[in-house]
Order: C-alpha cells, then sequence, then structure tokens
C-alpha cells in the first residue's frame, strides 16, 4: 500500500482551511522498513508524511494524550485502528466533534519491529517476508468509522481461524495448560509496554498504579505476573478490539492475543453476537461496562 | 557526608517511639530511641528514612536530636504516614540514615538568620533554628516568617508563640492564609508577608523550606529585597526510595536530593534545571 | 597464543560449570539473553556466540529484575528484622560483548561509590568473571565507538575471547582471568592465528560536545515535538544494558513479609509521584527529555561517561520508533534557545 500522496493532500487540505490543528500520521525514520508515528502541525511537517506497508502503529492510542485538551485532531486509521477510535468514544475519551477520521481500507500490513530485529544482529531470523502476525486472521479491514476514505474496500482474511490457537488451548489438560501458562508468564518482565500501547487501557490512574491499596505487587514473581495478566485481561473483557498492538511490541513475547482472543470467544458466545467497537452508536456500552437488573445470574 | 553506622545502608536499624506529639490535625512529631540512645547522629537539615515494615518507608527530615532520642515530624498525606499516624507509644520503626548534605551550619555562623517556613516546611527549618538557640552566641539576630493554611494547621505552636520569641534577639512572625476567629495576628500568604516585613539583607543568610510553588514565589521575592544567591538556602523534597542516590529517581539535574541535597544554595539551583 | 576450536566451546563451559555458575548467550524460544548453563536444554535452547548480542541486556546478573533485601515479622509492636543473605556462588559471564561490559562498568561506578556502597550488589559483582567476546563485525544500529567503547578491547573483562577462523583466541587479563585459564588449562592450545580486523559500522554518531550543549537545551521546543511518538511504555529502559533505577517495595502477609527492590523506568508517571500529589514530571515530554538528558549529559557531569554504550537495544524495540541516535544528530543541530 502507497498512499502518501493521497494523506499528505488531505492533511495539507485539513491544515490549510483550519479544519484541525494536527494530523496524525507516519513519517520515515532511519531504515526503509521503519515507519514512525508522527504529528504534523504545519506546513513543513506536512511533507514528512508518508503512508505505507510499515505503518502498522494504532494511532487511536495516541489520542490518550489529548483527551483532556481542545485541539481538532486528524488521524489516520486502518481498519483495526478505527475500531480503537470507537473504544475511546464509547469510554466518554474524546469528543467525535474533534476528530477528523482519514480512514484506510487495509490490506494488511508488515511489522518494522520486526523488520528491525531480522536486520539487527539480535536474531537468527532473516526472513521478514509475510504480513505482521496480528493482520493473519483480520475481520476488519476497512474502517468503521471515518469522515474520509482513502483506498479500496478490502476483504476480510480468514475470520473462521481467529480462533484456532485458542481451541487448541482450551483441549489441553489442565496440567498442560498450567505447564504452557506459567512458562510464557515467567518471561514477563513486567516492562508495561501492553498497558501502554492498548487503546482500550485508558483509565487516568491505572489500577497497578494504585497505592491504596496496591492490587498487584511489583515483583517479577510467577504469582504477581499472573495476577497483573489476568487482572488486565479481565479488565479487557468486552472491550478489546482486537488490534495485536500488546502481543506486536511485547519484548518477551508473550501470546498476549492468545488470551484476548479466549475473552473475545467468551464474551460472543455467552453475551453476543458481540464484537467490540465495530459501530458507533451514540450511547452505546459494551457488554461488562453495563449492570441491568434483568441480567441473568445465578448469583449476586 | 555519611555517618551511617548499619553497614548496609539499604536495611534499617529498629527504634522505640517513646512519645507522639500532636501539633495539627494533620501533622505528628514521632520522638524515637534506639536502647536510651540514638541510631545515629544528625546534623540540622539531614534525613532519615523513616518505615513502619509492613507498610512502606518515607523519607524525612530530622526536626531535631537529642542525646537520647530524634525527632521526626510527620505530615499525613499518603498510605504510609497515613498509618504511621494510627501508631501508639511503644512501636517500634526500622530508621536509617543519616541521608543528605545537611545545612551550612558552620559557614552561616556570626551572621543574621531569616528562617521562611509554610506548612510543614517548619520541621526540616526547625533543626536549624534550634541549633541556632543552642548555639546563641554563634549566630547573629534570628528573624522567623512562618505561614500555615489556617490557626489549626500550624505546626510546633508551642515554640512558635512560646519559647523561641522569648530567645535573645529573636523575631517570630506569624501568618496564616485566610482570616479566622480565634486569630488576630496577620492574615496573609508567607510571600506577600516577607514583602512587607522586607527584612535588610546585609550579612543575613535566609533559610527557606515550604510547599515547591511557596518556595519558588519565595526565591523571587529575596531577589526582588537584594539577597544575592550566596544568601538563600534551601531544602527540597522529592520523591526518594532508596535514601543513598542510587535508584535515580529523587534527581534535579545531576544533583540527588538525597545525597547532594536536600539543602541547596540559589547559586546551585540556578545551574541545575526547574524540575522540582 | 592460546587457541581453541569452535566445537570445543561447549566443553570449556562444562569444565567452567564445575566450580562456577556459567552464563551463556541462549536463545530460548522467543527469548535471547545470558541464561544459566545449568538450565542448558538441547531441545529447547539455541547457544548464540555467533550472533551480534543477545537482546536482553547481561545486567540481571549482577541487578536482578526482582532482590529481595530483608524479610520482617512485627508481632504486637516489636518487629524483627532479617536482611536477606545473598547466596555464595561464583559467577561467570561467558561471551560478554564490549558493549554490556562496560555498562557492567557504569553499574560499577553507580553501586559502589559516591559515599554509599550498595551491599547487594557487592555480593553479587564480587563473584563475578567477565570472559568477553571480543566483537569484530558491528550491527546495523551498533555506535559504540562513538560512545567511547572499544568493541575490540572491553576494559574490564578478565578474559576476552577472540573469534578467528574455526575457533577462539583465549586471552587472560587479570588475576582472575588467569584462575579461569588454569581450569581450562588442558582444553586449551598454543597457536598463532590470524586475528580479524575490526568491519565498519553502519551508523555513525558524533558525541563530542553534547553534554555541554544539552546545557543549554533545557527548554528548547525539540523536546515536546520528539517526544510526540513516545507511548511511556520503558522497554527502553528495560532492554537497556545501562539503565538501573530500582524501586524499593514491600510485599507483606499480615505483619510478617519482606522488603525487596525491582527494575523501575524513568518512563512512567509513578516513579516522581509525590504523596502529597505533586508530580516533577507529569507530562510524557518531562520525562522522555529527563530520560535523555540523564542518559548524555547529567551522568557525564557526576561520573564523567555516557550512560549509553551504543549497543543499539533501544533502537531495535522501540515501538514508536524513538532513535538514541537521531536524537544526538537532532541536538548538534538544535539552536540553543535564548
Amino acid at each position: 500500500m502507497n498512499y502518501t500522496e493521497q494523506i499528505r493532500q488531505i492533511a495539507s487540505r485539513l491544515l490549510e482551511s483550519g479544519q484541525v490543528d494536527m494530523v496524525m500520521a507516519w513519517k520515515k525514520g532511519a531504515f526503509d522498513y521503519q515507519s514512525i508515528p508522527y504529528v504534523a502541525r504545519s506546513r513543513e511537517d506536512i511533507d514528512k508524511i508518508i503512508f505505507d506497508d510499515y505503518c502498522v502503529h494504532n494511532l487511536s492510542a495516541s489520542l490518550l494524550r489529548y483527551r483532556d485538551s481542545n485541539e481538532k485532531i486528524g488521524i489516520v486509521v486502518k481498519g483495526c485502528d478505527s475500531r480503537g477510535i470507537v473504544r475511546l468514544l464509547e469510554d466518554n475519551q474524546i469528543r467525535r466533534q474533534r476528530l477528523y477520521i482519514i480512514g484506510i481500507g487495509c490490506s494488511g500490513v508488515l511489522d518494522p519491529l520486526q523488520a528491525m530485529m531480522a536486520n539487527s544482529g539480535f536474531s537468527r531470523t532473516k526472513d521478514i517476508s509475510g504480513l505482521a502476525a496480528k493482520c493473519a486472521n483480520c475481520i476488519q479491514p476497512n474502517p468503521v468509522i471515518y469522515d474520509e476514505l482513502v483506498g479500496e474496500s478490502q476483504e476480510a482474511r480468514g475470520p473462521g481461524n481467529r480462533f484456532e490457537r485458542v481451541s487448541e488451548i482450551e483441549n489441553m489438560t489442565v496440567e498442560e495448560r498450567r505447564t504452557f501458562f506459567e512458562e510464557v508468564f515467567s518471561r514477563c518482565i513486567r516492562c508495561y509496554a501492553c498497558r501502554q500501547a492498548c487503546v482500550a487501557c485508558d483509565c487516568r490512574t491505572c489500577i497497578f498504579e494504585e497505592t491504596r491499596p496496591q492490587w498487584v505487587g511489583r515483583e517479577t514473581s510467577i504469582s504477581d505476573n499472573m495476577m497483573y495478566h489476568m487482572v488486565r485481561s479481565m479488565h479487557m473483557v468486552g472491550r478489546c478490539i482486537d488490534c495485536g498492538e500488546c502481543e506486536r511490541v511485547c519484548p518477551a513475547g508473550i501470546p498476549l492475543m492468545l488470551i484476548n482472543r479466549k475473552l473475545i470467544k467468551e464474551v460472543d458466545r455467552l453475551y453476543g453476537p458481540y464484537e467490540a467497537g465495530m459501530v458507533y452508536v451514540e450511547g452505546q456500552k459494551p457488554p461488562f461496562s453495563v449492570y441491568d437488573e434483568k441480567d441473568p445470574d445465578d448469583f449476586i | 557526608m555519611s555517618n551511617c553506622s548499619c553497614e548496609n545502608p539499604l536495611i534499617p536499624q529498629i527504634v522505640e517511639v517513646i512519645k507522639i506529639v500532636e501539633e495539627t490535625p494533620d501533622v505528628k512529631t514521632f520522638y524515637v530511641q534506639k536502647d536510651n540512645g540514638v541510631p545515629f547522629d544528625v546534623m540540622p537539615g539531614q534525613l532519615a528514612m523513616v518505615s513502619l515494615l509492613p507498610v512502606g518507608e518515607g523519607m524525612f527530615s530530622v526536626s531535631w536530636q537529642e542525646d537520647d532520642h530524634l525527632q521526626f515530624a510527620i505530615k499525613r498525606v499518603g498510605v504510609m504516614t497515613d498509618e504511621l499516624h494510627n501508631i501508639d507509644v511503644g512501636q517500634r520503626l526500622g530508621v536509617r540514615g543519616p541521608y543528605g548534605n545537611g545545612f551550612p551550619v558552620e559557614k552561616c555562623q556570626g551572621r543574621d538568620m531569616l528562617f521562611i517556613g509554610g506548612g510543614i516546611g517548619l520541621a526540616p527549618l526547625r533543626s536549624f533554628i534550634k541549633y541556632c538557640f543552642k548555639h546563641r552566641e554563634d549566630y547573629g539576630k534570628i528573624t522567623i516568617i512562618y505561614g500555615s493554611r489556617s490557626y489549626d494547621d500550624l505546626c510546633f505552636k508551642e515554640e512558635l508563640f512560646g519559647k523561641w520569641p522569648q530567645e535573645k534577639d529573636t523575631q517570630v512572625y506569624v501568618t496564616i492564609d485566610n482570616a479566622e476567629e480565634k486569630w488576630d495576628g496577620h492574615v496573609g500568604y508567607v510571600p506577600a508577608y516577607l514583602e512587607e516585613l522586607n527584612p535588610d539583607p546585609q550579612g543575613m543568610i535566609a533559610v527557606t523550606c515550604g510547599p515547591p510553588i511557596m518556595i519558588k514565589f519565595v526565591l523571587q521575592a529575596l531577589q526582588k529585597m537584594g539577597f544575592s544567591d550566596e544568601q538563600v538556602i534551601t531544602t527540597l523534597e522529592m520523591r526518594m526510595k532508596c535514601g543513598i542516590g542510587k535508584c535515580g529517581r529523587c534527581n534535579i539535574g545531576s544533583e540527588y536530593i538525597c545525597l547532594d541535597g536536600p539543602v541547596f544554595d540559589l547559586a546551585q539551583l540556578r545551574k541545575l534545571p526547574p524540575e522540582w | 597464543m592460546k587457541y581453541f576450536k569452535k566445537g570445543q566451546i561447549e566443553k570449556i563451559v562444562d569444565r567452567l560449570a564445575e566450580k562456577a555458575d556459567v552464563f551463556v548467550p541462549m536463545l530460548r524460544g522467543q527469548q535471547s539473553g545470558f541464561f544459566s548453563w545449568k538450565s542448558y536444554d538441547e531441545n529447547y535452547d539455541d547457544l548464540i556466540f555467533d550472533l551480534l548480542n543477545v537482546y536482553s541486556p547481561p545486567k540481571n546478573i549482577v541487578l536482578p529484575q526482582t532482590e529481595k533485601m530483608y524479610n520482617f515479622d512485627q508481632q504486637g509492636q516489636e518487629v524483627i528484622v532479617k536482611p536477606e543473605e545473598i547466596p555464595v556462588e561464583p559467577k561467570v559471564i561467558f561471551g560478554i560483548r564490549s558493549c554490556d561490559v562496560k555498562a557492567i562498568e557504569y553499574l560499577d561506578e553507580v553501586f559502589l561509590t559516591r559515599t554509599f556502597v550498595d551491599e547487594f550488589y557487592k555480593a553479587r559483582r564480587d563473584q563475578v568473571t567477565i570472559v568477553a567476546n571480543a566483537c569484530y563485525n558491528p550491527g546495523t544500529n551498533c555506535f559504540c565507538k562513538s560512545m567511547g567503547v572499544d568493541p575490540l578491547e572491553p576494559e574490564m573483562a578478565d578474559v576476552i575471547l577472540r573469534e578467528v577462523e574455526n575457533g577462539y583466541v583465549w586471552e587472560p587479563k587479570t588475576e582472575k582471568g588467569d584462575i579461569l585459564t588454569k581450569q581450562i588449562e588442558d582444553l586449551l592450545e598454543e597457536k598463532e592465528v590470524e586475528l580479524y580486523e575490526l568491519n565498519r559500522f553502519v551508523r555513525k554518531v558524533n558525541y563530542d560536545g553534547v553534554a555541554e550543549k544539552l546545557k543549554d537545551l533545557f527548554d528548547h521546543p525539540m523536546w515536546e515535538r520528539y517526544s510526540d511518538p513516545c507511548q511511556t511504555c520503558g522497554i527502553c529502559t528495560y532492554m537497556c544494558p545501562t539503565c538501573y533505577c530500582f524501586d524499593v517495595q514491600v510485599k507483606n502477609w499480615g505483619e510478617e513479609g519482606y522488603r525487596f527492590r525491582c527494575w523501575d523506568s524513568c518512563m512512567y508517571r509513578e516513579y516522581t509521584q509525590m504523596a502529597g500529589g505533586h508530580n516533577p514530571r507529569e507530562a510524557t515530554t518531562e520525562r522522555f527529555r529527563n530520560r535523555f538528558l540523564h542518559k548524555l549529559q547529567f551522568f557525564n557531569e557526576r561520573y564523567g561517561t555516557p550512560l549509553c554504550t551504543g549497543c543499539g537495544r533501544c533502537i531495535v524495540a522501540c515501538p514508536a520508533g524513538v532513535d538514541i541516535i537521531r536524537m544526538i544528530e537532532l541536538i548538534k543541530e538544535a539552536e540553543p534557545s535564548v
């Protein structure tokens, strides 16, 4: 994909007319395979904007930085990213009127982190062909909310296979599962990158920053690591938009999307049909954000 | 400088709380003792890490030292201080220290002293004030300007209104932010009161401590009044964890408040980034 | 020259492991780092002496991610404190690169000097012997030379390995190194071999004058600009071999428990959050600026060197593409604010 020219034109039009104060897009880094999130605020800035195959980042997460101010923001989003915007709107984190959403019909992106790693010398893997892992089972390549559309409508990529790995784990015995997850979480170094990269993690004071009480200790013991991930996943229930950024940024290779997909599957099964952030209807809330007395529960 | 008596600077010594004085609704002074003595000797302005073992640790200035105890004036603001305010006399606490550079008590000998404090900021200043009174002949005129939000929030009232004004060649001026029925003294913020009193900077050393915003205004006022940078000293505060200049967080530029500070003069402060 | 064939390396590690816990560079699943040879599983793990470096830096050997300091037990008003004993077990870090050796040198400066000696760090550090692996092929993002590190001569190493055709030269440098040499005497042969030349660096950066220049750039608008993409995720600080900031926390169940320290990051908001509510570095820009100033200016002012050894890990790891080489270039280009 290469929509650099179109995005630059749109950004130029928006900034010059004053319709927006800034445009969130990408620019090139030191290498061909490095596209970096970038905020353009002026004429010179626009000339640096690009949109290519390495624009993997979910820019909607960056909107949280501006939730308390008033700037009008233009933002370039792919299918998954646009669901992130719906997430923020549903969570009352930003007002729709402030945004001008430039949507891209996405045919899948490549991962600059993978490319950087392969070219760094830290890894044996030199083969960096193939889409980013998060694009593998994309169900929503087209933006679900936008003011202007760029690129063509794309086909979803194998929605049926999304829960393949989930089923594999479900078919494991309890002991096998325990061994698997203990190994996985013992790698966690508690860098909190998953939380920072996630658009659904929009709490002003994160539960893990609370001190009264401190809910989860900061040790990298297996129990504290598992508590961190379990608590975080439960906060994602019904809210995760399946963008895969958490797993992509994790420096320890923890399969975070495996857990999120399991929860997506369960929410859909128990409270569905439901997929988070697919459509924005004002006032609508995700399943776990509302309590209704008529909710079927067999215990309090 | 360090005369830390414990081998491992991160491991506390155990002390006993022998007396608790309620200064204000949210400030208590804890008198602690180890084996009828002190766990370590402290100079005015130095700090120590006090811990209520199961709860947490906090860095506090030592408000005063006698031969047989140390005094910490602690305000209730967070998790650990909250729990600390619930303990009784006899409770064992952990302390480690002394940390920090302390006030330049020797350099200031022979000078007139001006102490400007706000709220709990009087706690570290008190160690220097009492030192001056203990060695009264070594110091000139002493002026104390102190203010707090309300009458109830004034710390060390007994000394403030009783002992200190009676010391030789000493003036104490107290103010509170807003007028109250039980108060017929000055009303107004400390920086403004300072400018009103307009002390003569000639030969004077000004020492100030309080909330960061108050310190900033006081420094501005002192400069306006003609105090040179070397004549102004302040003691700062930051979140601290190790207390020994290694965990990284209490830095202002390349200086660590727990090790190179907390006492800085204005000339030093100007060379550092304004990030406190 | 003392020499051994490449195929002998596992034997040598085995021999050293008789008297010490030997840490070797391994690829374990998705993670590469220095792991104990005791834990090597040939079905799962891969020795990576041939790769540029490991991704997770070896600092955890001297400064573990989580380290217990002392236990306490409060009974009524009494409390007993029991310091944690550091287990006595000699360690060998085998195959560490110059950038990481230099990083440990910087950690030594921080933890062992300036009024206080960190006894926990010292207890671990004293037991470590460093067998470094001289680096002849800089990686794409390596810039160690620009930061004052000699890839061929890791200063603090006890032994330097030099990769040559089909084998390694074993060069003991210190007494500790001689002790190891004696241990593996029979596995080494005397042989004159030709050493490689240092290959060229892909990226270069000029650090000269940066520390001085930064003194005038504190209020420069560049920090606001370039911190835009930063998500304050903290990966850079965790992957960095020189970052050492730590937190002190307590873990308790009722009145019993222990105090421990763990890695912390200046990128997190609660790093400088004070109990009363004041936070000197509340905004992302302030934390971003502080990190670069600490690495390139403050540490230099205090200890005489930058706190960066040019390993390039942060550049590879950053999800938002923040690049310290680029930052140094921008600092050199910046016009000082009046």
